[in-house]
């Protein structure tokens, strides 16, 4: 090899080196989705989990953790508007058995917060524990968040996500009017103050614009059972299909883009998806996901 | 204020009335079991107006007409011994003053009041819970005393986290067994406050003039107690003051101003019997009506009283139609006329309300509708699984439903606004309404269609529609649209409450443990 060989060869190694060690990287960190079925739920909630590496890859000993179930509405846990008492408890439990100072769970419903508490029976099921909150919204705790996004510039987000250590997502898969499907992207709306009606005439990238801001270290979707049509908040059994499924992931798009399948379309077809992974949130195209059965 | 038996016993009412106003509250549990409007089931006058102007029974107000037999029995011992009104005037009379008694409401002042009330009653205009003493105790405590009470609360609580931040979770446990048991939920403000209030403090600036002032020469309901008193085989031996002492005259909270005891006016509060220094008093049958005046006011007041009710009854009937269309009466409610017969105006509903949707009507209902409830969905909505306000009305003027039946009771009818609706005026998509639409069926719904932006590209946009026979007028939508101020969707009043049909509220399964 003669000198000029050898310096063109350096230098296009030198040049196509960052792309290559970021393509290797990227092989290396597949967005992994585990998917665990039973009717065990919390069983199957710890199982999913622990494919995707375990509570005590998140939850350092002493953190504060956020764990956000999706309780807006008042309806009871059969009508699957709300996150399954089940699962919301085993993740709370995972995180303490993590060793979590403590858990906070909460949500900004959309009926009487004291209605939803109660009716979406998660409040009853973490009575008791200890190191565990379960408390309304309080109003003053909202503080106004640059987000520099596309659409929202700023917004009130909940001061509780802000200065936890790790935030936790833990939505229901459900049909929704607007957005079609509301999973983990959606859910963020429930750390946001202010008119969030607002947000609807650009859900897409207001949704894109406050996940940007506020990571999703895990994402985990009960799809134990799903609400097919009139959601947000159905109320009709006949709405309902019981899947008996925990989705795992720390892609929240991802962890998106696989419960879309559960309803049979694509993710494509879901806008809010498509926009966060085009903002780079995460993958969305299914032949790029390791999808694994805990 | 010596405690005896009958000070202690209005002691207790009063705690009883105060406990059961701050339980009159969502606290958890869908059923409320102990509500204040337990003292207006067993108000007389709520009883005596209500036959009158609904010309039929309720159940619910069994307690009054024992109540009423009682009286007949024993005599007016209700305003001595449980009105908490009463019992609030006992506690601060002594720190005022008193001038002499206002010459112009003695006599027959009080039937003056009462009879119009009762006769305006019967020509269905049914007022008696504007001076129901005890109505208007609790509008002052909901509308302004309760709403400062948490307002102060509150507000303290927000400027300690302003202070100290994170760290005031430490007192979070003492707050919240405050909030959770005697705060109410959330701050709201209502019209006729001050109103409310004044007349509370009116009532209290009367013992400036002398004891018991109101209960003796205005309160209706005493009037009527009194009247029904002198049925009452017991009174007070002897009836006259004795003349080699006659301390009665000044124990006595209400008579005596002839140098007799009226027994219509004799509350049993048993100061004289007590305090006597010769013993000589005592209650007991006896046949004699001596010391009472006739049994039956003057002709001419009696019949001056019809005529004024009458007259009370036509010309404040005048509503204005533009009115009408935002009169949205709580659920269950389905006729106006037959609910302005029962409402008692006590405010219970209004402070019951778990989304604080009711407020007391000041000039929308006309003036026969004044402190009448009066759903306002910009400020709250009727609660799709919520029953509580008709739990809590003491008259069933809103009927007390099982929720399946109360979630399709119809309120209003919902309406678009096309002018300001986002869909429509700004081609945009938004849907928040939808959303909310508890009905499982949803009231309302939208459509894919191409329209023209105002950018001048066509685009697809969702445009919502009502499905007007199965929306129930809850009016969660107008409360949530996003647009400030006016909302671009809005629940007008119907004369047709026909409820929407079964099947559009869905299959509901048997409400089970929380886990299935």
């Amino acid at each position: 090899m003669d000198r000029r060989t050898f310096i063109k060869a350096t230098g296009t190694a030198l040049l196509l080196a960052p792309t290559l060690i970021k393509e290797v990287l990227a092989a290396h960190e597949q967005s992994l989705v585990a998917v665990a079925e039973g009717t065990d739920y919390a069983a199957i909630t710890r199982k999913a989990i622990n494919t995707v590496g375990g509570m005590k890859r998140f939850v350092k000993p002493g953190d504060v953790v956020v764990v956000k179930p999706n309780m807006g509405w008042d309806r009871s846990v059969k009508f699957a508007a709300n996150t399954h008492p089940l699962v919301v408890r085993a993740v709370v439990e995972e995180c303490l058995a993590a060793g979590a100072k403590k858990v906070k769970v909460f949500d900004n419903t959309c009926n009487d917060p004291r209605r939803c508490y109660v009716n979406s029976g998660i409040e009853a099921a973490l009575k008791g524990m200890k190191g565990v909150e379960c408390k309304h919204i309080e109003t003053e705790r909202f503080r106004k968040v640059a987000l520099n996004g596309t659409f929202l510039k700023e917004w009130d987000l909940y001061d509780e996500v802000l200065s936890a250590n790790v935030y936790i997502n833990v939505p229901v898969a459900k049909h929704h009017g607007l957005s079609k499907l509301t999973l983990g992207l959606k859910n963020v709306m429930g750390i946001m103050g202010g008119n969030r009606g607002y947000i609807h005439r650009n859900l897409d990238a207001a949704l894109a614009d406050v996940n940007a801001h506020v990571k999703s270290h895990l994402t985990v979707i009960d799809a134990t059972r799903i609400l097919t049509a009139h959601g947000p908040q159905g109320g009709n059994i006949a709405d309902v299909r019981v899947l008996n499924k925990v989705i795992a992931s720390t892609d929240i798009v991802a962890a998106d883009a696989y419960a879309t399948t559960l309803f049979g379309m694509r993710p494509s077809d879901i806008p809010v998806t498509v926009t966060a992974y085009k903002r780079g949130l995460g993958e969305m195209n299914l032949d790029k996901i390791k999808v694994v059965k805990a | 204020m010596k405690l005896t038996t009958a000070r202690i016993c209005q002691l207790i009412f009063l705690a009883l009335f105060l406990i059961l106003f701050v339980q009159t509250e969502y606290r958890g549990r869908d059923d409320i079991n102990a509500a204040v409007n337990a003292f207006f089931r067993a108000d007389p006058l709520v009883l005596f107006s209500y036959l009158l102007a609904a010309k039929s029974w309720s159940w619910l107000l069994l307690p009054a007409a024992l109540m009423t037999v009682a009286t007949l029995v024993l005599g007016r011992f209700f305003c001595g011994w449980i009105c908490p009104l009463g019992t609030l005037l006992d506690l601060v009379t002594s720190k005022i003053r008193k001038s002499t008694p206002i010459k112009a409401l003695k006599g027959n002042f009080k039937y003056w009041l009462l009879l119009p009330l009762l006769s305006a009653s019967l020509f269905n205009i049914n007022l008696s819970g504007l001076l129901d003493p005890i109505a208007i105790l609790l509008r002052a405590m909901t509308f302004l005393l309760y709403p400062v009470l948490g307002l102060m609360s509150r507000e303290g609580w927000v400027g300690l986290y302003r202070m100290i931040g994170e760290r005031r979770d430490a007192l979070a446990p003492a707050y919240n067994l405050i909030r959770d048991n005697l705060l109410p939920f959330r701050d709201t403000q209502y019209p006729l406050a001050l109103l409310s209030t004044a007349i509370l403090l009116g009532i209290i600036a009367l013992e400036r003039f002398e004891t018991r002032n109101w209960c003796r020469n205005i309160c209706p309901l005493g009037t009527l107690l009194g009247w029904l008193a002198r049925f009452s085989p017991f009174s007070r031996v002897p009836q006259l003051l004795c003349g080699d002492c006659g301390k009665c005259r000044e124990m006595c909270p209400t008579s005596f101003d002839q140098d007799v005891l009226h027994k219509e006016e004799c509350i049993l509060c048993m100061e004289c019997l007590q305090g006597c220094p010769h013993e000589r008093i005592s209650f007991r049958p006896s046949l004699k009506l001596n010391g009472c005046g006739p049994l039956l006011p003057e002709r001419r007041v009696l019949l001056g009283g019809m005529a004024g009710g009458l007259l009370l009854a036509l010309p404040i009937c005048f509503r204005y139609p533009e009115k009408q269309s935002r009169l949205l009466r709580p659920p269950g409610v389905r006729s106006e006329d037959d609910f302005l017969k029962k409402c008692v105006r006590c405010g219970e509903c209004m402070k019951v309300c778990l989304k604080n949707a009711l407020y007391p009507s000041a000039y929308q209902a006309g003036l026969e509708g004044i402190y009448t409830p009066l759903l306002i969905p910009r400020l709250g909505y009727c609660e799709y699984n919520c029953t509580l306000c008709g739990q809590v009305c003491p008259t069933g003027a809103i009927p007390p439903l099982p929720v399946e039946t109360k979630r399709r009771e119809v309120i209003g009818k919902a309406v678009f606004d096309k002018n300001h609706c986002l869909p429509f005026a700004r081609k945009i998509d938004c849907i928040v309404c939808e959303e909310h639409c508890p009905i499982p069926e949803k009231a309302i719904r939208s459509r894919d269609v191409q329209v023209m932006g105002l950018d001048g590209l066509v685009r697809t946009v969702k445009e919502p529609y009502i499905v007007e026979e199965i929306c129930n007028g809850c009016g969660i939508c107008e409360n949530v649209c996003p647009l400030e101020t006016k909302a671009g969707i809005e629940v007008f009043a119907v004369k047709n409450r026909t409820p929407i049909s079964q099947s559009s509220v869905g299959q509901e399964a048997k409400e089970s443990s929380i886990y299935h």
